[in-house]
């Protein structure tokens, strides 16, 4: 008994100690860098592109190089988890010192006063916002203040297999081919019986059916953003043509490509076409089983004219960082022509700084990618932008699934979708 | 003996657990009540006091009661399979056979299995064109977004998951039946079955009570299957997401985490009725000696 209580006794005075040493190392991670201007700092860099971590890495490498002291850690947390994961933080006071941000996004978190407004940096010539296409600036901005420093920009292409187009005999698709011609070849091309398909009419908004919506004379949002115009009779013939491919056998079925992805399988050679963003350029290129054998074009005609979403990612830092100007070092850092030019040169994204996209296009000269340049000019600016946006872009995916799934019809989900919207909508005036 | 030292020290072994528990269970749970009351902004950081509001919401909101039958219909289905399969199992390996502490080994394999990767395999046994399901049975089957099926493979995949650890809790209920009420009942000339029925599970009634209040207490708290397995664009959804998924869903995908803490006190009342009916009943069946 004796013993046994002096074990016990032995045992819990360690755990006291390990617990003590534990609460003094946390200790010490704060309080050793004190003192001195040039004190060591590790600062967090939060994005959602895996893709686009190298290049990231490389431009903090790049600011680390030209201050020794401020050390940035980059860390990419997967889209589908981005958000709910910046959610919890934000009212933890736990947000990354610098982060990428997203437009639809972007009004929940500077209105909750948890961005950094960096409008006195601006004006005291910090940073020249001119070098950022005047439309990619307004998207961080509120209120008169500005929050973001554009990053990147992206539109979308008509990603093509030339083998399969080979195979088939068929001439590569080009800026002539209307919808009707997509769906036509996508016929052509298909064989279900290999498993091969002609386009992967996918389930998805802007490298998906937005672009389609909004060539036929559709619409997403309104330009006040008041209305939703998923219930437009020319959103509803879009969104149907692109369920018919599925129906006609053009396309994978929405099960299948819930299964893999329909990215992955043109990846495989399975998919002689898909719409995807110039964002992932970088994964298509990884794929060895159609490196070199894929290139882009712009998006087909629709009725009414050539429909594009374009978006851009901003950078943004945390107000309740604890080291906020080397945070602010880092942020102007990344809104460089250097960080551009870096980003540009490994094929991360189109960078949004003036005059550094031909970087973007050169790297890759085997591939067409001024398409994605061209089509920037006239395109549609992602429907971001209001406050409802994060609950009804949410919601939407999940209407419109019983509709791709078949349990509902297409007319019956965009109109349900349309209806979700306008009360989400007004749910947040 | 110095009774209050002692007390000091039991207080000190326990409060690890202790301490933990009010702080990661109590605690949220009691402010999930308060929540529920509000009606949040800013990420919870502004809040104004509604009364019954979201309760009214969730009792007109078909899709609750959907996912409400969704989550009995997995419970109902769960738990006696589970039960049954365990004690089955138990039984087995609690016989003298060769290479006993393989199979026993075997069976617990899913416990110590993370989720999600057993998860992604479930995902490829189910597949429809190229899974190892439709090709043992010969069969063409949507299991994981059929409406008709994507519960039955649910229940699959949480049975699977749960013979395990189930089943050592059962084998040792087994291991605590004492040899000689056999022996005496062999004299008696029971054999097989019969001793099985007059003695095991008489004598095993007190753990199988404990293991199915923890199964259906578990099992009313299905999520990580429906979000690896089905996932979110999913045609079956609305035919499987449980209360708990539906609560993620508000809380952490619509910003609503009020209507979320009103569907997790929803659950939370259920389990205390249920428990609470179990408790009841066990006079009718579990045989204590």
């Amino acid at each position: 008994m004796n013993i046994r209580k002096k074990m016990a006794a032995g045992i819990a005075s360690l755990l006291l100690v390990s617990l003590m040493v534990g609460c003094n190392s946390s200790n010490d991670g704060g309080g050793a860098t004190d003192g001195g201007a040039q004190k060591n700092v590790t600062i967090s860099y939060t994005i959602w592109d895996k893709n686009q971590q190298p290049a990231m890495e490389a431009i903090a490498d790049a600011f680390t190089e030209q201050h020794p002291n401020i050390k940035v850690k980059v860390d990419a947390i997967p889209w589908g988890e981005y958000w709910t994961k910046m959610s919890a933080a934000a009212p933890a006071g736990m947000l990354p010192d610098v982060f990428w941000m997203h437009g639809g996004q972007f009004m929940k978190y500077a209105e909750g006063q948890f961005l950094e407004p960096i409008t006195d940096k601006v004006q005291a010539n910090e940073i020249d916002l001119n070098n950022y296409a005047s439309n990619l600036v307004s998207i961080y901005t509120m209120d008169g203040q500005n929050y973001g420093i554009p990053k990147d920009f992206d539109t979308i292409g008509l990603a093509y297999n030339k083998e399969l187009f080979d195979q088939a005999n068929i001439p590569y698709p080009d800026d002539t081919w209307d919808y009707a011609k997509l769906a036509e070849v996508a016929k052509q091309l298909s064989q279900p019986d290999k498993g091969i398909y002609g386009f992967g009419a996918k389930l998805d908004t802007q490298a998906g059916y937005w672009n389609d919506m909004l060539a036929n004379g559709g619409f997403i949002l309104n330009d006040d953003m008041t209305k939703s115009g998923y219930d437009e009779l020319a959103s509803i013939e879009a969104l149907k043509a692109r369920y018919q491919m599925i129906l006609d056998k053009a396309s994978p079925t929405h099960q299948q490509m819930t299964d893999t992805d329909s990215v992955e399988m043109f990846k495989s050679g399975k998919l002689a076409m898909i719409f995807d963003g110039s964002w992932d350029n970088g994964n298509l290129a990884s794929s060895e089983i159609i490196k070199g054998k894929y290139d882009w074009a712009p998006l087909p005609k629709g009725k009414v004219k050539r429909g594009n979403i374009i978006n851009g990612i901003g950078n943004v830092m945390s107000t309740k960082g604890k080291h906020k100007d080397e945070a602010w070092q880092f942020l102007k850092f990344l809104g460089s022509k250097e960080a551009a030019e870096i980003t540009a040169e490994m094929g991360a994204a189109i960078p949004a700084f003036n005059n550094t996209q031909d970087a973007w296009v050169k790297n890759n000269p085997d591939l067409n990618l001024q398409v994605f340049i061209d089509q920037a000019g006239d395109a549609t600016p992602y429907p971001s932008g209001s406050k409802s946006y994060p609950v009804w872009f949410s919601k939407e995916a999940e209407i419109m699934s019983q509709a791709w799934g078949g349990a509902i019809s297409i007319e019956e989900g965009a109109k349900k979708v349309a209806e979700m919207m306008n009360q989400a909508i007004e749910g947040a005036k | 003996m110095h009774s209050k030292s002692r007390y000091i020290w039991a207080y000190m072994m326990i409060a690890p657990t202790l301490i933990g528990t009010l702080i990661f269970w109590s605690w949220p749970a009691v402010y999930s009540i308060y929540l529920s009351f509000l009606k949040s902004e800013n990420f919870g950081l502004v809040n104004h006091w509604v009364g019954w509001a979201n309760y009214e919401r969730l009792f007109m909101d078909e899709e609750f009661w959907q996912n409400l039958r969704n989550t009995i219909l997995y419970v109902v289905l769960f738990v006696p399979t589970t039960i049954i399969l365990s004690t089955f199992f138990a039984v087995l390996l609690n016989a003298k056979i060769k290479g006993q502490a393989v199979y026993r080994v075997i069976y617990f394999l899913p416990q110590v299995t993370m989720a999600a990767a057993a998860a992604m395999v479930w995902v490829i046994i189910f597949a429809q064109d190229y899974g190892l399901l439709n090709s043992v049975l010969g069969t063409h089957i949507a299991w994981i977004s059929d409406k008709r099926f994507a519960m039955y493979a649910l229940v699959m995949v949480g049975v699977w998951g749960a013979i395990g650890f189930n089943m050592l809790l059962i084998l040792a209920g087994l291991q605590g039946i004492p040899r000689t009420l056999y022996e005496a009942a062999e004299i008696d000339g029971a054999v097989g079955f019969r001793k099985f029925r007059s003695i095991t599970l008489p004598l095993l009634t007190p753990t199988l009570f404990f293991t199915s209040i923890v199964l259906v207490i578990g099992a009313t708290q299905i999520f990580d299957s429906i979000y690896l397995i089905i996932g979110k664009t999913n045609v079956a959804l609305p035919a499987v997401r449980s209360l708990v998924y539906a609560y993620y869903q508000n809380s952490f995908i619509y910003y609503d985490q009020n209507y979320g803490a009103a569907i997790v006190n929803i659950l939370l009342v259920i389990n205390l009725v249920l428990t609470g009916i179990q408790f009841m009943l066990q006079k009718k069946w579990v045989i204590y000696d």
